[in-house]
Protein backbone atom coordinates (compact mmCIF):
# COMPACT_ATOMS: atom_id res chain seq x y z
CA UNK A 1 0.00 0.00 0.00
CA UNK A 2 2.96 2.06 0.77
CA UNK A 3 4.39 1.38 -2.25
CA UNK A 4 1.35 2.34 -4.66
CA UNK A 5 1.08 5.68 -2.48
CA UNK A 6 4.71 6.51 -3.05
CA UNK A 7 3.73 5.92 -7.25
CA UNK A 8 0.87 8.91 -6.70
CA UNK A 9 -1.97 6.02 -6.40
CA UNK A 10 -4.78 8.64 -4.26
CA UNK A 11 -6.77 5.04 -3.96
CA UNK A 12 -4.05 3.67 -1.66
CA UNK A 13 -3.46 7.01 -0.06
CA UNK A 14 -7.23 7.39 0.80
CA UNK A 15 -6.40 3.82 2.28
CA UNK A 16 -3.90 4.45 4.69
CA UNK A 17 -5.93 7.18 5.87
CA UNK A 18 -8.50 5.12 6.64
CA UNK A 19 -6.42 2.65 8.12
CA UNK A 20 -4.35 4.70 10.41
CA UNK A 21 -6.89 7.53 11.12
CA UNK A 22 -8.08 6.30 14.01
CA UNK A 23 -4.96 5.54 16.17
CA UNK A 24 -3.19 8.67 15.05
CA UNK A 25 -5.94 10.87 15.94
CA UNK A 26 -6.27 8.87 19.20
CA UNK A 27 -2.75 9.51 19.98
CA UNK A 28 -3.01 12.94 19.44
CA UNK A 29 -5.87 12.85 21.58
CA UNK A 30 -4.32 11.54 24.54
CA UNK A 31 -1.42 14.27 24.00
CA UNK A 32 -3.47 17.24 23.95
CA UNK A 33 -6.59 16.46 25.62
CA UNK A 34 -8.27 18.56 22.92
CA UNK A 35 -10.06 17.11 19.87
CA UNK A 36 -10.08 20.38 17.58
CA UNK A 37 -6.43 20.22 18.32
CA UNK A 38 -5.98 16.06 18.02
CA UNK A 39 -8.12 16.56 14.60
CA UNK A 40 -5.05 19.39 13.15
CA UNK A 41 -2.60 17.49 14.65
CA UNK A 42 -3.83 14.01 12.65
CA UNK A 43 -4.43 16.20 9.25
CA UNK A 44 -0.61 17.30 9.83
CA UNK A 45 0.77 13.83 10.64
CA UNK A 46 -1.40 12.47 7.21
CA UNK A 47 0.36 15.51 4.90
CA UNK A 48 3.54 15.32 6.39
CA UNK A 49 3.09 11.17 5.69
CA UNK A 50 2.35 12.47 2.08
CA UNK A 51 5.47 14.92 1.83
CA UNK A 52 8.00 12.42 3.21
CA UNK A 53 6.82 9.34 1.85
CA UNK A 54 9.57 8.98 -0.96
CA UNK A 55 12.45 9.62 2.65
CA UNK A 56 10.67 6.56 3.94
CA UNK A 57 12.69 3.20 4.81
CA UNK A 58 10.48 0.43 3.28
CA UNK A 59 12.45 -1.79 5.64
CA UNK A 60 11.22 -0.20 8.95
CA UNK A 61 7.68 -0.44 10.27
CA UNK A 62 5.23 2.05 8.81
CA UNK A 63 3.44 2.13 12.20
CA UNK A 64 6.40 3.33 13.70
CA UNK A 65 7.19 5.57 11.52
CA UNK A 66 3.93 7.22 11.37
CA UNK A 67 3.21 7.07 15.12
CA UNK A 68 6.49 8.57 15.29
CA UNK A 69 5.70 11.86 13.31
CA UNK A 70 2.34 12.27 15.44
CA UNK A 71 4.36 12.41 18.62
CA UNK A 72 6.49 14.64 17.44
CA UNK A 73 3.63 17.19 15.83
CA UNK A 74 1.54 16.55 19.40
CA UNK A 75 4.51 17.56 21.45
CA UNK A 76 5.11 20.66 18.98
CA UNK A 77 1.26 21.35 19.12
CA UNK A 78 1.55 21.42 22.95
CA UNK A 79 4.49 24.19 22.82
CA UNK A 80 2.43 26.58 20.47
CA UNK A 81 -0.77 26.07 22.56
CA UNK A 82 -1.33 28.77 25.66
CA UNK A 83 -1.66 26.51 28.97
CA UNK A 84 -5.64 27.81 28.84
CA UNK A 85 -5.83 26.06 25.82
CA UNK A 86 -4.94 22.76 25.76
CA UNK A 87 -6.62 22.22 29.04
CA UNK A 88 -10.65 22.47 29.11
CA UNK A 89 -12.76 20.29 31.68
CA UNK A 90 -15.88 20.26 29.03
CA UNK A 91 -14.07 19.31 25.63
CA UNK A 92 -14.55 15.49 26.26
CA UNK A 93 -18.52 16.36 27.02
CA UNK A 94 -18.94 18.24 23.79
CA UNK A 95 -17.25 15.17 21.30
CA UNK A 96 -20.47 12.90 21.37
CA UNK A 97 -20.05 9.58 21.60
CA UNK A 98 -16.62 10.04 22.63
CA UNK A 99 -16.31 9.03 26.10
CA UNK A 100 -20.13 7.17 26.12
CA UNK A 101 -19.00 3.61 26.56
CA UNK A 102 -16.79 4.53 29.72
CA UNK A 103 -17.32 2.16 33.02
CA UNK A 104 -15.89 4.35 35.08
CA UNK A 105 -16.64 7.43 33.61
CA UNK A 106 -15.07 9.89 36.98
CA UNK A 107 -11.78 7.63 36.87
CA UNK A 108 -11.41 7.92 32.89
CA UNK A 109 -11.87 11.58 33.19
CA UNK A 110 -9.20 11.89 36.51
CA UNK A 111 -6.87 9.97 34.34
CA UNK A 112 -7.31 11.76 31.17
CA UNK A 113 -6.15 15.58 33.83
CA UNK A 114 -3.42 13.61 35.72
CA UNK A 115 -1.64 12.47 32.18
CA UNK A 116 -1.99 16.20 30.58
CA UNK A 117 -0.02 17.32 34.37
CA UNK A 118 3.11 14.48 33.48
CA UNK A 119 5.72 16.04 30.99
CA UNK A 120 5.33 15.25 27.47
CA UNK A 121 7.67 12.35 26.87
CA UNK A 122 6.08 10.85 30.23
CA UNK A 123 2.86 11.01 28.34
CA UNK A 124 4.24 9.58 25.18
CA UNK A 125 5.13 6.45 26.70
CA UNK A 126 1.69 5.89 28.53
CA UNK A 127 -0.02 6.57 24.89
CA UNK A 128 2.17 4.33 22.95
CA UNK A 129 1.67 1.27 25.58
CA UNK A 130 -1.76 1.77 26.91
CA UNK A 131 -3.69 3.32 24.00
CA UNK A 132 -1.83 2.23 20.90
CA UNK A 133 -0.79 -1.17 22.79
CA UNK A 134 2.66 -1.44 21.51
CA UNK A 135 5.21 -3.70 22.42
CA UNK A 136 8.80 -2.16 24.12
CA UNK A 137 10.77 -2.85 20.66
CA UNK A 138 8.29 -0.81 19.03
CA UNK A 139 8.10 2.00 21.38
CA UNK A 140 12.11 2.04 21.22
CA UNK A 141 11.98 2.51 17.06
CA UNK A 142 9.74 4.95 17.76
CA UNK A 143 11.26 6.89 20.19
CA UNK A 144 14.53 5.91 19.43
CA UNK A 145 15.52 5.13 22.34
CA UNK A 146 16.84 1.56 23.57
CA UNK A 147 14.38 -0.70 24.97
CA UNK A 148 15.68 -0.45 28.55
CA UNK A 149 15.33 3.78 28.20
CA UNK A 150 11.50 2.57 27.56
CA UNK A 151 10.92 0.54 30.26
CA UNK A 152 12.64 3.02 32.38
CA UNK A 153 10.72 6.05 31.41
CA UNK A 154 7.18 3.99 31.23
CA UNK A 155 7.62 2.66 34.70
CA UNK A 156 8.11 6.11 35.80
CA UNK A 157 5.46 7.97 34.04
CA UNK A 158 3.15 5.08 35.64
CA UNK A 159 4.56 6.09 39.08
CA UNK A 160 3.78 9.68 38.40
CA UNK A 161 0.79 9.20 37.31
CA UNK A 162 -0.36 7.36 40.36
CA UNK A 163 1.26 10.11 42.64
CA UNK A 164 -1.09 12.30 40.69
CA UNK A 165 -4.05 10.78 41.35
CA UNK A 166 -2.81 10.18 45.13
CA UNK A 167 -2.62 13.80 45.00
CA UNK A 168 -6.16 14.33 43.52
CA UNK A 169 -8.06 11.87 45.88
CA UNK A 170 -8.69 9.57 43.45
CA UNK A 171 -6.52 6.53 44.34
CA UNK B 1 9.85 2.75 50.34
CA UNK B 2 9.81 -0.10 47.91
CA UNK B 3 13.30 -1.00 46.09
CA UNK B 4 14.06 -0.31 42.72
CA UNK B 5 14.73 -3.78 41.77
CA UNK B 6 11.52 -4.59 42.87
CA UNK B 7 9.64 -1.48 41.38
CA UNK B 8 11.03 -2.62 38.14
CA UNK B 9 9.17 -6.38 39.09
CA UNK B 10 6.13 -5.18 39.67
CA UNK B 11 5.85 -3.14 36.68
CA UNK B 12 7.02 -6.53 34.68
CA UNK B 13 3.90 -8.28 36.51
CA UNK B 14 1.60 -5.73 35.23
CA UNK B 15 2.35 -6.22 32.10
CA UNK B 16 2.91 -10.10 32.12
CA UNK B 17 6.10 -10.15 31.22
CA UNK B 18 7.64 -12.28 34.16
CA UNK B 19 9.31 -15.58 34.33
CA UNK B 20 8.35 -17.98 36.83
CA UNK B 21 11.59 -17.51 39.14
CA UNK B 22 10.66 -13.81 39.07
CA UNK B 23 7.12 -14.51 39.42
CA UNK B 24 8.28 -16.16 43.27
CA UNK B 25 10.57 -13.58 43.53
CA UNK B 26 7.93 -11.30 43.77
CA UNK B 27 5.60 -12.56 45.18
CA UNK B 28 7.16 -13.45 48.47
CA UNK B 29 8.62 -9.67 48.30
CA UNK B 30 4.87 -8.32 48.16
CA UNK B 31 4.18 -11.25 51.26
CA UNK B 32 6.66 -9.43 53.14
CA UNK B 33 5.89 -5.74 52.01
CA UNK B 34 2.55 -4.47 52.99
CA UNK B 35 3.88 -1.04 50.99
CA UNK B 36 4.75 -2.76 47.93
CA UNK B 37 1.59 -4.81 47.52
CA UNK B 38 -0.14 -1.16 48.07
CA UNK B 39 1.74 0.02 45.34
CA UNK B 40 1.59 -3.05 43.09
CA UNK B 41 -1.99 -2.52 43.91
CA UNK B 42 -2.36 0.87 42.81
CA UNK B 43 -0.10 0.84 40.02
CA UNK B 44 -2.96 -2.40 38.81
CA UNK B 45 -5.84 -0.02 38.98
CA UNK B 46 -3.92 2.92 37.45
CA UNK B 47 -3.53 0.58 34.34
CA UNK B 48 -6.57 -1.10 34.38
CA UNK B 49 -8.12 1.95 34.21
CA UNK B 50 -6.00 3.25 31.27
CA UNK B 51 -6.89 -0.20 29.77
CA UNK B 52 -10.60 0.56 30.14
CA UNK B 53 -10.46 4.04 28.29
CA UNK B 54 -12.74 4.11 25.36
CA UNK B 55 -10.68 5.17 22.24
CA UNK B 56 -11.90 8.47 20.67
CA UNK B 57 -13.47 8.44 17.49
CA UNK B 58 -11.41 10.53 14.79
CA UNK B 59 -14.23 13.12 13.46
CA UNK B 60 -16.43 12.21 10.27
CA UNK B 61 -14.48 14.89 8.11
CA UNK B 62 -10.90 13.98 9.13
CA UNK B 63 -10.90 11.63 6.06
CA UNK B 64 -12.32 14.49 3.51
CA UNK B 65 -10.57 17.31 4.97
CA UNK B 66 -6.99 15.14 4.30
CA UNK B 67 -7.76 14.15 1.20
CA UNK B 68 -8.76 17.68 -0.11
CA UNK B 69 -5.33 18.87 1.32
CA UNK B 70 -3.29 16.89 -1.19
CA UNK B 71 -3.41 19.00 -4.30
CA UNK B 72 -0.79 18.44 -5.17
CA UNK B 73 -1.25 14.31 -5.31
CA UNK B 74 -3.62 14.22 -7.91
CA UNK B 75 -1.46 15.96 -10.15
CA UNK B 76 1.93 13.51 -9.56
CA UNK B 77 2.61 11.99 -13.02
CA UNK B 78 1.28 8.37 -12.56
CA UNK B 79 3.71 5.67 -14.01
CA UNK B 80 3.01 3.79 -16.07
CA UNK B 81 1.74 0.30 -14.69
CA UNK B 82 3.00 -2.43 -16.09
CA UNK B 83 1.20 -5.60 -16.68
CA UNK B 84 3.11 -8.26 -15.23
CA UNK B 85 2.04 -11.93 -16.44
CA UNK B 86 3.63 -14.96 -14.33
CA UNK B 87 4.60 -17.14 -16.20
CA UNK B 88 3.64 -21.07 -14.53
CA UNK B 89 6.61 -21.72 -12.91
CA UNK B 90 7.15 -18.14 -11.71
CA UNK B 91 4.13 -18.14 -10.31
CA UNK B 92 4.30 -21.75 -8.92
CA UNK B 93 7.27 -20.54 -7.32
CA UNK B 94 5.84 -17.04 -5.92
CA UNK B 95 2.66 -19.43 -4.59
CA UNK B 96 4.84 -22.23 -3.12
CA UNK B 97 7.01 -18.77 -1.24
CA UNK B 98 3.55 -17.21 -0.12
CA UNK B 99 2.47 -20.57 1.20
CA UNK B 100 5.41 -20.65 3.04
CA UNK B 101 5.74 -17.70 4.35
CA UNK B 102 2.04 -17.32 5.59
CA UNK B 103 2.44 -21.12 7.08
CA UNK B 104 5.47 -19.56 8.78
CA UNK B 105 3.11 -17.84 10.64
CA UNK B 106 0.85 -20.18 12.27
CA UNK B 107 1.96 -22.52 14.52
CA UNK B 108 -0.38 -25.37 16.14
CA UNK B 109 0.31 -26.27 19.67
CA UNK B 110 -1.34 -29.61 19.82
CA UNK B 111 -3.43 -30.13 22.77
CA UNK B 112 -4.63 -33.92 22.07
CA UNK B 113 -5.30 -35.33 25.30
CA UNK B 114 -3.70 -39.15 24.18
CA UNK B 115 -0.86 -37.38 22.99
CA UNK B 116 0.91 -36.08 26.16
CA UNK B 117 4.10 -35.01 24.41
CA UNK B 118 3.16 -30.83 23.15
CA UNK B 119 4.24 -30.65 19.65
CA UNK B 120 4.31 -28.07 17.09
CA UNK B 121 3.62 -28.52 13.97
CA UNK B 122 2.77 -25.79 10.81
CA UNK B 123 -0.19 -24.87 10.02
CA UNK B 124 -1.87 -25.26 6.81
CA UNK B 125 -3.83 -22.77 4.75
CA UNK B 126 -7.91 -23.68 4.01
CA UNK B 127 -8.13 -24.89 0.69
CA UNK B 128 -9.23 -22.49 -2.03
CA UNK B 129 -11.70 -25.11 -3.86
CA UNK B 130 -13.85 -23.29 -6.12
CA UNK B 131 -16.78 -23.85 -4.08
CA UNK B 132 -18.23 -20.51 -1.70
CA UNK B 133 -17.70 -21.67 2.37
CA UNK B 134 -20.58 -22.09 4.10
CA UNK B 135 -20.17 -19.56 6.96
CA UNK B 136 -21.76 -20.92 10.07
CA UNK B 137 -20.75 -17.94 12.96
CA UNK B 138 -19.30 -14.90 12.70
CA UNK B 139 -18.27 -12.49 15.59
CA UNK B 140 -17.61 -8.85 14.92
CA UNK B 141 -15.19 -6.26 16.61
CA UNK B 142 -16.36 -3.21 16.12
CA UNK B 143 -14.98 -1.50 19.24
CA UNK B 144 -11.23 -1.51 21.36
CA UNK B 145 -7.52 -1.69 19.37
CA UNK B 146 -9.03 -5.12 17.26
CA UNK B 147 -11.32 -4.40 14.43
CA UNK B 148 -13.22 -6.48 11.85
CA UNK B 149 -14.48 -9.58 12.01
CA UNK B 150 -13.96 -13.92 12.74
CA UNK B 151 -15.97 -16.24 10.88
CA UNK B 152 -16.32 -20.06 11.51
CA UNK B 153 -17.02 -21.46 7.87
CA UNK B 154 -17.75 -24.83 6.48
CA UNK B 155 -16.18 -25.85 3.36
CA UNK B 156 -15.84 -29.47 1.37
CA UNK B 157 -12.69 -29.65 3.27
CA UNK B 158 -14.13 -28.90 6.62
CA UNK B 159 -14.39 -26.44 8.94
CA UNK B 160 -11.85 -23.11 9.22
CA UNK B 161 -11.81 -19.73 10.00
CA UNK B 162 -11.88 -16.27 8.44
CA UNK B 163 -9.68 -13.45 9.90
CA UNK B 164 -10.20 -10.00 8.71
CA UNK B 165 -9.06 -7.56 11.06
CA UNK B 166 -7.56 -3.99 11.62
CA UNK B 167 -5.57 -2.69 14.36
CA UNK B 168 -2.79 -0.14 14.54
CA UNK B 169 -0.24 -3.09 16.23
CA UNK B 170 0.14 -6.30 15.47
CA UNK B 171 -2.39 -8.75 16.49
CA UNK B 172 -2.08 -12.70 17.30
CA UNK B 173 -4.82 -14.59 17.93
CA UNK B 174 -5.22 -17.72 19.63
CA UNK B 175 -7.46 -20.54 19.33
CA UNK B 176 -8.42 -23.00 20.97
CA UNK B 177 -10.80 -25.90 19.25
CA UNK B 178 -11.67 -29.32 19.85
CA UNK B 179 -8.87 -30.62 21.54
CA UNK B 180 -6.21 -27.85 19.72
CA UNK B 181 -4.50 -24.97 20.02
CA UNK B 182 -3.61 -22.48 17.41
CA UNK B 183 -1.94 -19.05 17.46
CA UNK B 184 -1.97 -17.00 14.35
CA UNK B 185 0.41 -14.37 14.33
CA UNK B 186 0.82 -11.12 13.00
CA UNK B 187 -2.47 -10.54 11.81
CA UNK B 188 -4.19 -6.92 11.39
CA UNK B 189 -1.68 -4.72 9.63
CA UNK B 190 -1.21 -3.90 6.03
CA UNK B 191 2.60 -5.61 4.91
CA UNK B 192 1.88 -8.49 7.89
CA UNK B 193 2.21 -11.90 6.71
CA UNK B 194 -1.07 -12.69 8.02
CA UNK B 195 -2.32 -9.43 5.87
CA UNK B 196 -6.06 -8.03 7.15
CA UNK B 197 -7.30 -11.35 5.67
CA UNK B 198 -6.81 -14.51 6.37
CA UNK B 199 -8.56 -18.13 6.38
CA UNK B 200 -6.73 -21.29 8.36
CA UNK B 201 -8.34 -24.58 8.45
CA UNK B 202 -9.41 -26.56 12.00
CA UNK B 203 -9.18 -29.75 11.21
CA UNK B 204 -10.24 -30.38 14.69
CA UNK B 205 -13.76 -28.83 14.72
CA UNK B 206 -16.81 -30.42 13.05
CA UNK B 207 -19.15 -31.82 16.06
CA UNK B 208 -22.29 -29.95 16.27
CA UNK B 209 -22.62 -28.01 19.15
CA UNK B 210 -18.40 -27.80 19.30
CA UNK B 211 -17.07 -24.20 19.80
CA UNK B 212 -14.17 -22.10 18.99
CA UNK B 213 -12.50 -19.75 21.77
CA UNK B 214 -10.85 -17.04 20.24
CA UNK B 215 -8.43 -14.68 22.49
CA UNK B 216 -6.90 -11.45 20.50
CA UNK B 217 -3.41 -10.24 21.76
CA UNK B 218 -1.67 -7.17 21.53
CA UNK B 219 1.89 -6.93 21.95
CA UNK B 220 1.47 -10.16 24.21
CA UNK B 221 -1.54 -8.61 26.29
CA UNK B 222 -4.87 -9.91 25.98
CA UNK B 223 -7.31 -7.11 24.61
CA UNK B 224 -10.49 -9.18 23.92
CA UNK B 225 -11.90 -12.65 23.76
CA UNK B 226 -14.89 -14.31 21.81
CA UNK B 227 -17.07 -17.83 21.20
CA UNK B 228 -17.69 -19.08 17.65
CA UNK B 229 -20.25 -22.26 18.17
CA UNK B 230 -20.63 -25.35 15.47
CA UNK B 231 -24.87 -25.03 15.18
CA UNK B 232 -25.86 -28.61 16.11
CA UNK B 233 -26.77 -30.86 13.92
CA UNK B 234 -23.59 -30.06 11.35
Amino acid sequence: MVRRCRDGDVKAFDQLVVRYQKPVFNAAFRMLRNPEDARDVAQTVFLKVFEHLEQYDLNLKFYSWIYRITLNESINALGRLRPSEAISGNEIDQSPGLEQQMENQQMSRAIEQALMRIQPDHRAVIVLRHFLHLGYQDMGNILELPEKTVKSRLYTARQMLRDVLVEDGVC
Amino acid sequence: MTEPAFLELIHASIDGELDEHQRAELASHLLANPESRALRDGLKDVCAALEGMVAAEPPQQLRASILAALPAMAARPQPARRAVRWSAPAWRHAAAFAGALIAGTVLYEARVSHSPDATEVSGTMAGSGTRTPDIVDTVRLDRGPVEGRVSLYRSAAGFGLELELVASAPVDVLVAGGAQKLRISGLGLPGSPGGPRMMVALPGVGTGGQTVGLTFLVAGREVGAATLSVPAGR
